[in-house]
């Protein structure tokens, strides 16, 4: 029983920054139809400015965060602006939304071995300081990932069923013809998406570097595929489908490792689960949790 | 500037762009014919080089048995990515690719008493104590650079002996391929690309095309495959990384989808940036340290991309029309 609430809390801590995440990724994809490739990295530079103000600049940690989302925001602004604006107006197709995403991607990663190093960093944090929980031990850091984490995904589906531009957002990805027709600005909900995406990308970032203690420039893009299915696992375009999907594949690769499932998956395929779930619900329910089969396959 | 004068660098560049443009024509099929994206193809070459690697050191099997049965086996992944998953819709496809691609390196990253783990195939377990696969083809590469030795001297390299040996093969798969894109089944395929329906009403089993063009392009991944651990007589879990696949798709989107002849220069191209990052040393590059090179690389590779699709989507030598109908 202790070792079920253990992985079962490990599960919530993970699956809830996956959630956070894969909500970025979703966003992205059902109003501009764009897989963001780069998200990992956003990820992992968010983690190296948040560590750069906090421990080298001792700035406070949660001032450090906010600006750290501000800087995820300001470089997918950025690059909307060179980028995907232009992009848009040439009526790329899929394969080219793809490719430039990888290389955002690719530039993004030397650029922040560049500016930050290689070696592998570790916030101002007790991470030693456990609770006692059931028998399961309950590490402070993971704790308090937990309790924000939930507050800033209670936040993200506040915002959007009803902050106006949430709403903008769900009408554009449903019908995009005719919500510019209504008056919708196209420019701006795009806008908007990108600097959530941003935002959440960084957020999760330094949630994921606080659980794994220390972490290095591949953290991002070693998860990448994981929040990938965690997005189609809840409906890829679907929002709180991708909440929902990160928190059930969470759930699923740390309790993939209870023993009673077949002696349990060792821990070092715990990658394989998320890539192997992915691969599953292509193959048998490619509509995800939420959706229906409109799409033709 | 002194290592862009000398033959062994531009040999070196040679022998990369004749095994990467191998590579990168097994992603021609299969997108430029086929309109699959296949982001997992370096699975294919991983799965074929490790074949030998194994098959040679562990089991002392003939290199070239190994070499066939590696293709074979790329042939076969391939055939279980698209019976799995090629019914999928492209963005899809794409990403369950990759995750298949990824599943492959992580069990040979974790199988370390098959595949000697992280430390490479140097650390294959095996019976009288030597860690190469390269021995039987060695002997045909030293027989090549023996009869160059008295014409050109210390320029003979076993490089020099893997380009005379990859670029024929990769002038005869660039024929072959272009010979298959004038048959009616490329046609058929094309006309798959664009709308399934109308070939569908015809009567042609569109899926059984697109598995077909899955399964030949994999194939040259196995062969590739083959030529890479020919070219670097030892493979490690991160020379499978995912970015390899993109290598392969900058050749193609520089050479543009549907040119095959572009493909070479493409290769070089890709070839040269790969090598110059790595072995020039004049300024500016001689300010950074070794790994810093290995960024600049990746950086480079990404702008690349990212440039080709912003200003010129069909490549040098593409047509518009073929990139924006997708």
């Amino acid at each position: 029983m202790s070792d079920f609430i253990q992985y079962f809390f490990n599960g919530l801590v993970v699956g809830c920054i996956f959630a956070i995440a894969a909500v970025g990724i979703s966003l992205l994809y059902s109003v501009l139809r764009l897989v963001n490739f780069a998200a990992g990295d956003f990820l992992t530079l968010g983690a190296f400015i948040t560590y750069f103000l906090s421990v080298t600049l001792e700035l406070n940690f949660f001032l450090s965060i906010i600006v750290s989302m501000l800087a995820g925001m300001g470089i997918s602004w950025f690059l909307e602006l060179v980028l995907w604006r232009n992009l848009r107006r040439n009526k790329a197709g899929t394969l080219a939304l793809f490719l430039v995403a990888t290389g955002v991607a690719l530039m993004l990663r030397p650029i922040i071995q560049f500016v930050f190093g290689t070696e592998t960093r570790k916030f101002n944090i007790d991470i030693l300081k456990t609770y006692d929980f059931l028998g399961a031990r309950i590490p402070q850091t993971q704790l308090l990932v937990l309790i924000f984490a939930s507050a800033s995904i209670l936040t993200i589906a506040l915002f959007i069923a009803k902050a106006r531009i949430g709403k903008d957002m769900r009408a554009y990805a449903n019908n995009p013809g005719l919500a510019s027709v209504s008056g919708i600005n196209v420019d701006r909900v795009v806008l908007a998406t990108w600097l959530i995406s941003g935002a959440l990308g960084s957020l999760a970032g330094v949630f994921q570097g606080l659980v794994q203690g220390q972490f290095n420039n591949a953290m991002g893009e070693t998860l990448l595929l994981s929040f990938f299915a965690a997005v189609v696992l809840g409906t890829i375009g679907d929002a709180y489908g991708a909440l929902a999907g990160g928190l059930l594949l969470g759930l699923i690769m740390e309790l993939s490792q209870m023993s009673i499932f077949f002696g349990g998956v060792p821990s070092n395929y715990k990658p394989v689960v998320a890539f192997a779930t992915l691969v599953l619900v292509l193959l048998f329910k490619p509509e995800g949790l939420f959706g229906y089969r409109a799409r033709k396959v | 500037m002194e290592a862009f004068i000398q033959p062994g660098f531009w040999i070196f560049v040679l022998a990369l762009a004749g095994i990467y443009g191998v590579f990168s024509l097994g992603l021609q099929i299969q997108y430029g014919v086929g309109g699959i994206m296949n982001f997992g193809h370096v699975g294919m070459m991983a799965v074929s080089g490790y074949t030998i690697a194994v098959l040679v050191i562990k089991y002392q099997w003939s290199f070239w048995w190994a070499a066939l049965l590696g293709v074979v086996l790329a042939a076969f992944l391939g055939a279980l990515l698209g019976l799995t998953t090629l019914r999928l819709s492209g963005d899809y496809f794409a990403i369950a690719s990759i995750a298949f691609a990824e599943i492959v390196r992580y069990w040979i990253l974790n199988s370390d008493d098959i595949t000697g783990g992280t430390q490479g195939t140097l650390a294959i377990p095996n019976p009288d104590g030597f860690g190469g696969y390269t021995d039987q083809p060695d002997v045909i590469l030293n027989w090549i650079s023996d009869r160059l030795y008295p014409i050109i001297g210390d320029e003979a390299s076993r490089d020099l002996s893997m380009v005379l040996v990859v670029w024929p093969f990769f002038f005869l798969f660039i024929w072959i391929s272009s010979r298959l894109q004038k048959t009616s089944w490329a046609r058929v395929l094309r006309a798959t690309r664009e709308d399934d329906d109308v070939p569908r009403s015809l009567g042609k089993n569109v899926f059984r095309f697109r598995l077909q063009t899955l399964i030949i392009g994999s194939v040259f991944g196995g062969i590739a495959g083959v030529f890479w651990a020919l070219q670097f007589a030892l493979l490690a879990p991160e020379d499978f990384l995912r970015i390899v696949t993109f290598y392969g798709w900058m050749i193609l989107i520089l050479a543009g989808a549907s040119r095959v002849k572009g493909l070479f220069i493409a290769a070089i191209f890709f070839g040269f940036l790969y090598g110059a990052t790595r072995f020039l040393e004049f300024w500016p590059l001689s300010l950074l340290s070794s790994p810093e090179r290995a960024y600049l690389r990746v950086f480079l590779i990404g702008l690349v991309i990212v440039l080709l699709m912003v200003k010129r989507p069909q490549g040098l030598f593409g047509k518009r029309q073929e990139m924006i109908l997708e």
